[in-house]
């Protein structure tokens, strides 16, 4: 894998005759993309555990005996996953600090809420990720658990559980390199991340006489790295889990 | 040790058991047997109260157990169940799910749970799969592991609900092999079958269960070469063949 990207980078190079360690760029890129990845990992640090949370919790309610729930439940789910979530972002930030007293009235504000909706967007999907988990353990086995005196807390806990999270496992690993990369989506109501920032300090060298176009190229083939190193790190991880918890034939069918 | 008495239920508009009553003595084994859709499975889920009934009674040991103030964990807990489809818990070795009952619900610690928990797999000739996953196993060895499973809360009855139906014929043998050193151990047991050999020699009674209420009821010998009732002459004609 490390060995392919490098051999990418390589050739991106030769064919487009850029040097990714060009030092007179990164003397004036490196704040800005260093800034940038921070800011990113900040709202990953936000997005990611809260879309799980929602997910995880939509997921639960809608095969729950809590019916009533699982009607509006839906709607949500079917809105999130129905539209673009560029469009979800731009009319957070703009219209969500709008409904919040005056002075929470920032941009700042604005481009956390939009954070937030993306959380929303993420855990709709992972809504549907958990659901399947669930429903796959058969109904059999939480008669099982019943019949040996367990609660249905204790049978959810000890029983399904464990089996609907290891069979969440690899489509969730899809879905958070999704995620990592829908960050870049904030950039545009301001949410200056490593994409955001980035593409500023493009429109920086673009517009300055003396500085060479293809800096064009190495600016976003460094952003890119990052994105994937993310999303390698964050998948890797999760299949380590898989793997640590791996019972031989409770497979997933990764999507 | 297991009394049931006027038991109804419905599903819906489908009035499954129509006033179904029965006793079972302590060391005793009962077969029932009668076409699917009988509401021998319902019957059997009613007796651990894993299905609530309607209306009439359950009681285990002289207690009435489907009554609001007692908890049904509490009856299930005491009532073993083996299922046609053995639902064994799919991410835990055979050992984990034999001993999961008693480290969860009965507060055992696990080594103790694990050494009887090795126990019981021995004594269902499974000793040296304890560490093997269900889908490690044969259907007859996920069966005898659930058998165990059940036995490991130390019920007083055990209930079976067609453990051999859902196995390869290869299978089967072991299975009710297992079942009937149970029964020779004195154990109470009420057992959904329609293996006549096994029924002939570990029963003493056989229900023969049509439409939600119980037909008849007789020795094996009564049962399958003497009955009295049309339904259960055509029913034992079928599966007699």
């Amino acid at each position: 894998m490390a060995v392919g990207t490098i051999l990418v980078i390589l050739i991106l190079q030769t064919v487009l005759r850029f040097n990714l360690l060009d030092e007179d760029l990164w003397k004036l890129y490196l704040p800005s993309f260093l800034d940038g990845i921070v800011l990113s990992l900040r709202y990953l640090g936000i997005i990611l555990p809260l879309s799980v949370v929602i997910g995880f919790t939509i997921g639960w309610a809608r095969i729950s005996r809590f019916r009533t729930l699982s009607w509006p439940l839906s709607v949500f789910v079917d809105f999130f996953r129905g539209v673009p979530p560029i469009i979800v972002v731009i009319f957070a930030a703009v219209l969500g600090p709008s409904l919040l007293p005056a002075r929470f009235q920032s941009q700042d504000i604005g481009i956390i809420i939009a954070a937030l909706t993306l959380a929303m967007h993420s855990g709709a999907y992972q809504s549907e990720i958990f659901r399947a988990g669930f429903m796959s353990v058969p109904r059999g086995q939480l008669e099982a658990a019943q019949s040996l005196g367990m609660t249905n807390g204790a049978a959810m806990r000890f029983v399904v559980l464990p089996q609907a999270l290891r069979l969440s496992i690899p489509p969730l690993a899809n879905e958070f390199a999704v995620v990592i990369k829908d960050t870049s989506l904030l950039a545009i109501v301001g949410g200056f991340e490593l994409f955001g920032s980035s593409f500023i300090f493009e429109q920086q060298i673009l517009f300055s006489p003396g500085n060479q176009l293809s800096w064009i190229f190495v600016v976003w083939t460094a952003v890119a790295l990052v994105y994937f190193v993310m999303t390698f790190a964050v998948t890797e991880l999760l299949n380590a889990i898989d793997r640590r918890y791996h019972v031989k034939g409770l497979e997933a069918v990764t999507v | 040790m297991i009394r049931v008495e006027e038991l109804e239920k419905h599903f819906g508009a489908l009035h499954v058991l129509k006033g179904v009553s029965l006793e079972v003595q302590k060391g005793e084994v009962l077969v029932i047997i009668g076409p699917s859709g009988s509401g021998k499975s319902t019957l059997l889920r009613c007796i651990n109260l894993l299905i609530e009934p309607d209306s009439g009674r359950v009681f285990l040991d002289g207690t009435q157990v489907n009554r609001r103030d007692i908890r049904p964990e509490w009856v299930r807990q005491q009532v073993g169940m083996v299922f046609q489809s053995f639902n064994l818990f799919a991410h835990l070795t055979a050992l984990q799910n034999v001993t999961l009952g008693p480290i969860r619900v009965l507060g055992t610690d696990p080594t103790t749970a694990g050494a009887q928990g090795r126990k019981l797999l021995a004594r269902v000739g499974l000793a040296d799969k304890a560490d093997a996953y269900p889908a490690q196993l044969s259907g007859g060895q996920q069966q005898r592991v659930a058998i165990a499973r059940a036995l490991a809360m130390n019920p007083k009855a055990m209930l079976f609900d067609e453990p051999t139906s859902a196995l390869d014929p290869e299978y089967i043998r072991e299975v009710l092999d297992a079942m009937a050193a149970l029964a020779r151990d004195g154990m109470t047991m009420i057992v959904v079958t329609h293996e006549m050999g096994f029924a002939s020699e570990v029963a003493k009674r056989i229900l023969f269960m049509d439409a939600g209420r119980i037909i008849e009821e007789g020795s094996p010998e009564e049962i399958f070469h003497s009955p009295k009732q049309e339904r259960t002459r055509m029913f034992v004609g079928k599966i007699l063949r």
